[in-house]
């Protein structure tokens, strides 16, 4: 059974490792790939991220090849053909594995301890195990031969972005870190270096990390206000319209494609410039709803954050994995059976702004998480780098999915470990908002304020947009969207 | 109203116009434009009732006509020039005096005593008319059509040699005049276009090819960078001398493609194919739809998976031995209706060029001053001075293609592949875009590999051909 890697780590290091986050420099990838130059990179996986990430650390001229067991070979599943049409070598483990200088892990978190027991003892002496989620690490406890360099690649987006953004010339946000028991030679990071800049992250912006920080903030972010806010959010929004009579192709639309539109504002200027979108009034008004939701939704931050931190979560969810995810399985196929599941987006034409006026409780749903979920992280002891990016920079990153297939798209497009955390969150969060959803009519959800008196309190207004911006997210997200803008002209 | 129906004229020279269709409705104000030889001042002469009717008809052609044009000018020359001549007295001739030229009985003589105060031609009066400079004897010409209480004004190139005052004047004069009395003008500068026009005709090869109502600023604004391609002495400008690449071997072929195959599923697209492209080789690449070209380019390019399996030397790699892609695309300009639909991004003109060096979509790069300035004059050679700022998402789908045509030669790349860069062009914008094309292949230090289905669009000084054909299989 597995063993907690971070708790049996005394708190002093605990918290030293929670801390870990910084953004690098360009100048601190000026030797480019050459770490990796003529390395044989074994991948383990074919799914989005391992193919579209060794498309681009072959396109920048790195030795990559795929490795699968037999059955997924002789089978030709999906992932056999993946590595196969694209011109890769693909081969066993027994075949490729034994000739790897660097493996690459990029197979579900779920297969991690499996995945990894058979290929360690096939591994050479001194060769590298790369990781692009630290869950195996930190969580499993999964215990990496001495002699082998164990490092972490995570770029912060989906594998078809990895490439798309490759191609253009460009590349994602990443994360890199060294897991310092695993590092005999000590290049560990010059090798995790090179991957990210094999795979185009360095030029838009890398943040060196640690296997933990990762772990923690990543579990927080995709629990709370990535994925299970959005879902709470979406099926409450949903549900109080119909209730109220509107038409529920429009409702339906709003919220789908209310996410992805409102977080626009969000990704360009923060909390701030989503809020600004809204008029006076209806500004004050997301921001007490957001604050009320704040006071009752805390106390579930908190205990996401706990359960994280001590472990609680990832032995609940592999328990669930022993049990054949009999719960993720059944959470998944009552999310598919909602109302604003099934029901369709209507045709009716919704303007941009209109999705910010009729969405006004969605605008504070978003605000609420954000800041929650930031508060939390560096309350626990992350840094706020850290958790800037694992809250406010990945919503519109999940909210596109759900414009694209709603709560389904989204929840096949994220991993089992975030999906399940966010059934977590759901049925949590549901009840706890039942009484707070009473007292909410169309004026903030569906129809809007009623626009014939624009007028607020001066007074007001001035401690609204003062507390906007002076929350601590807003002054980390002004800095790093200034790196990132430095860098990122695409619109 | 003024109608020229299918009408087809010869003039002495030779030269003819062909199956003329244009109306002139009351109240419309023309500019007639086109590139040197179009047939711009022939259209104008034709409407005063010049040259020889091959066919066709005209109708409501104006009776009393005011005329300024070279060719009226020198015609008026000529005919002092004559005179003298047949002085068979041994008397030296004076010739014409000035005030003899313009006061004839069709002139109004206060309209004509306004001009030659505003001209201030008043001290040229008793002067002889052939003794004039080509300056004074245009406003000469001028004040005479436009004393005359013409039905229609024809100024053909009436601006030609006047002094920055008398064009001032000239245009104040013309804003009044055409509150009541028609005017067709012909310029082959956009810039000097007054505000009064109301309609453009533009004339190539002797043929009335555009129309365009000046409100609709789309048409007007190609119209312009059509005209400004085709008068104006392009020259490309220079690459960025500090943005340097590898220099290449002259011995080697920058592409050598051998026993190629590329094989989707278990459909087989090209097989055995082999091609050599040797420096200075222009290559037009044809076949019908599915038969592989734009597979084909893109393993030169390397977008393709499949060029890490086939036997592929360009630029001085064997592909598949640690180059990146970027190695490779620095040596390549690039343009295909594919790259525009991945152009999708908020940036600006300027930097949509400018992005050429670096081979990305979207500039990631602080680029340096030199590159600004190169891109800007990119813009002024495409008729786009001034508007580098604008947002690239924002334009036209042709200036979108023209803008990618500049990105992909800015940096002078060896290999310039352009992929039906046609495709989707409205008329103004293909002419545009082969006038470019033709620009750079006769520069002769990049080589052009052109793909087309259009016959009609063969570009002067390509020397070879490669037609795919579609392969059996993939029916």
């Amino acid at each position: 059974m597995s063993n907690n890697y971070f708790n049996t780590l005394p708190l002093r290091e605990q918290l030293e490792q929670l801390a870990k986050c910084r953004f690098m420099h360009m100048n601190e990838f000026t030797e480019g790939v050459d770490a990796l130059k003529g390395k044989k990179m074994v991948i383990i996986g074919c799914g989005a991220q391992g193919l579209n990430q060794g498309l681009n650390l072959r396109d920048s001229g790195l030795d990559v090849s795929y490795t699968l067991r037999q059955s997924a070979i002789t089978e030709k599943r999906q992932s056999f053909k993946n590595a196969s049409e694209n011109g890769f070598t693909v081969g066993t483990y027994e075949e490729l594995i034994p000739k790897a200088d660097i493996v690459l892990n990029l197979t579900p978190d779920k297969q991690h301890s499996p995945v990894v027991a058979a290929v360690m003892p096939l591994m050479k002496q001194g060769a590298c195990l790369s990781y692009s989620h630290g869950f195996n690490i930190v969580e499993e406890g999964m215990k990496i031969r001495e002699d082998l360099t164990v490092i972490m690649v995570a770029p912060k987006c989906p594998g078809s972005e990895v490439r798309a953004e490759y191609v253009r010339g460009f590349g994602v946000p990443t994360l890199i870190a060294v897991h310092e028991d695993n590092d005999p030679q000590g290049h560990g990071l010059a090798l995790a270096k090179a991957y990210a800049v094999g795979t185009g992250g360095h030029k838009a912006g890398v943040l060196m990390s640690s296997f933990i920080a990762e772990v923690k903030s990543d579990l927080m972010g995709e629990q709370t206000i990535l994925c299970g806010m959005l879902q709470t959010g979406s099926l409450l929004c949903f549900d109080k319209m119909i209730d109220k009579g509107m038409d529920a192709g429009y409702a339906s639309k709003l919220i789908q494609y209310g996410w992805e539109t409102i977080t626009e504002a969000l990704k360009y200027g923060g909390v701030t410039n989503m809020l600004d979108r809204l008029s006076n009034p209806a500004k004050i008004k997301a921001f007490d709803l957001s604050e009320e939701l704040k006071v009752i939704m805390r106390p579930l931050y908190n205990k996401h954050q706990d359960d994280i931190i001590n472990g609680t979560f990832s032995s609940t969810m592999m328990a669930d994995w022993a049990n054949d995810d009999v719960n993720l399985l059944g959470w998944r196929a009552a999310t598919g059976e909602t109302a604003f599941e099934k029901t369709p987006a209507g045709d009716m034409e919704i303007s941009e702004q209109e999705y910010f006026d009729h969405g006004i409780l969605m605008v504070a749903m978003v605000k609420a998480g954000v800041e929650l979920a930031f508060e939390t992280m560096t309350a626990a002891g992350i840094i706020a780098d850290s958790a800037y990016y694992e809250s406010l920079h990945e919503t519109p990153l999940i909210a596109n999915t759900i414009a694209r297939k709603k709560l389904y798209e989204m929840n096949a497009t994220i991993s089992d470990t975030a999906e399940y955390g966010c059934y977590l969150y759901n049925h949590a969060c549901l009840p706890l908002l039942a009484d707070f959803m009473k007292g909410i009519d169309t004026d903030v959800i569906g129809r809007g304020l009623a626009s014939d008196d624009n007028g607020v309190d001066n007074a007001r207004l001035i401690e609204v947009n003062a507390a906007l911006r002076d929350h601590p997210v807003e002054a980390i997200g002004a800095t790093l969207r200034g790196h990132m803008a430095d860098m990122k002209k695409i619109v | 109203m003024l109608q020229l129906h299918d009408l087809s004229v010869e003039f002495d020279e030779g030269f003819q116009l062909k199956h003329i269709n244009w109306q002139i409705q009351q109240h419309q104000h023309w500019l007639i434009t086109g590139a040197n030889g179009a047939g711009k001042s022939a259209l104008a002469a034709v409407l005063a009732g010049y040259g020889e009717i091959l066919a066709g008809s005209t109708s409501s052609l104006p009776t009393r006509i005011g005329w300024v044009s070279f060719e009226a000018q020198a015609q008026l020359i000529q005919a002092e020039l004559k005179k003298d001549d047949a002085d068979i007295l041994d008397v030296i001739s004076l010739g014409t005096p000035v005030r003899e030229i313009i006061f004839t009985e069709e002139i109004d003589p206060v309209i004509a005593g306004d001009l030659i105060q505003k001209f201030e031609l008043d001290y040229l009066l008793e002067r002889a008319f052939r003794k004039l400079s080509t300056g004074e004897s245009r406003k000469v010409m001028l004040i005479r059509a436009l004393s005359c209480h013409a039905d229609l004004l024809i100024l053909d190139e009436p601006f030609d040699g006047l002094d920055q005052a008398s064009h001032t004047m000239l245009q104040n004069h013309l804003a009044h005049v055409v509150t009541h009395t028609q005017v067709v003008m012909v310029l082959n500068r956009f810039d000097e276009i007054p505000d009064f026009i109301s309609h453009v005709a533009y004339m190539e090869d002797g043929q009335l090819r555009h129309q365009v109502k000046r409100e609709d600023t789309q048409a007007f604004n190609e119209l312009y960078q059509l005209l400004h391609l085709k008068t104006t002495h392009l020259t490309v400008p220079d690459a960025d001398a500090d943005h340097k690449r590898p220099t290449l071997n002259p011995l080697e072929p920058l592409v050598k493609l051998s026993n190629i195959c590329i094989k989707h599923t278990d459909m087989v697209l090209i097989e055995n194919l082999n091609w050599c492209i040797q420096a200075n080789q222009h290559w037009q690449l044809s076949g019908p739809n599915g038969s592989g070209k734009t597979a084909l380019l893109s393993l030169i390019t390397g977008d393709h998976p499949q060029c890490y399996t086939n036997d592929i030397f360009v630029f001085g790699f064997q592909r598949g031995n640690g180059e990146s892609i970027w190695q490779i695309k620095q040596h390549i300009g690039y343009v295909s209706t594919a790259l525009q639909w991945e152009y999708r991004v908020g940036t600006s003109l300027a930097n949509v060029i400018i992005s050429g060096f670096y081979d990305s979509i979207g500039l990631y790069s602080k680029s340096t001053d030199q590159q600004k300035h190169i891109a800007q004059k990119w813009l002024a050679l495409l008729g786009m001075e001034g508007r580098g700022d604008q947002p690239f998402n924002k334009l036209s789908y042709g200036d979108q293609r023209l803008l990618l045509i500049a990105r992909a030669m800015v940096k002078h790349p060896p290999l310039l592949i352009l992929d039906e860069p046609c495709l989707g062009l409205d008329d103004i914008n293909r002419q545009l875009v082969l006038a470019l094309i033709e620009k750079v292949c006769a520069a002769n230090e990049t080589s052009v590999i052109y793909v087309n289905h259009h016959a009609k669009d063969r570009i002067a000084g390509i020397d070879h051909y490669l037609a795919l054909e579609k392969s059996a299989d993939n029916s």
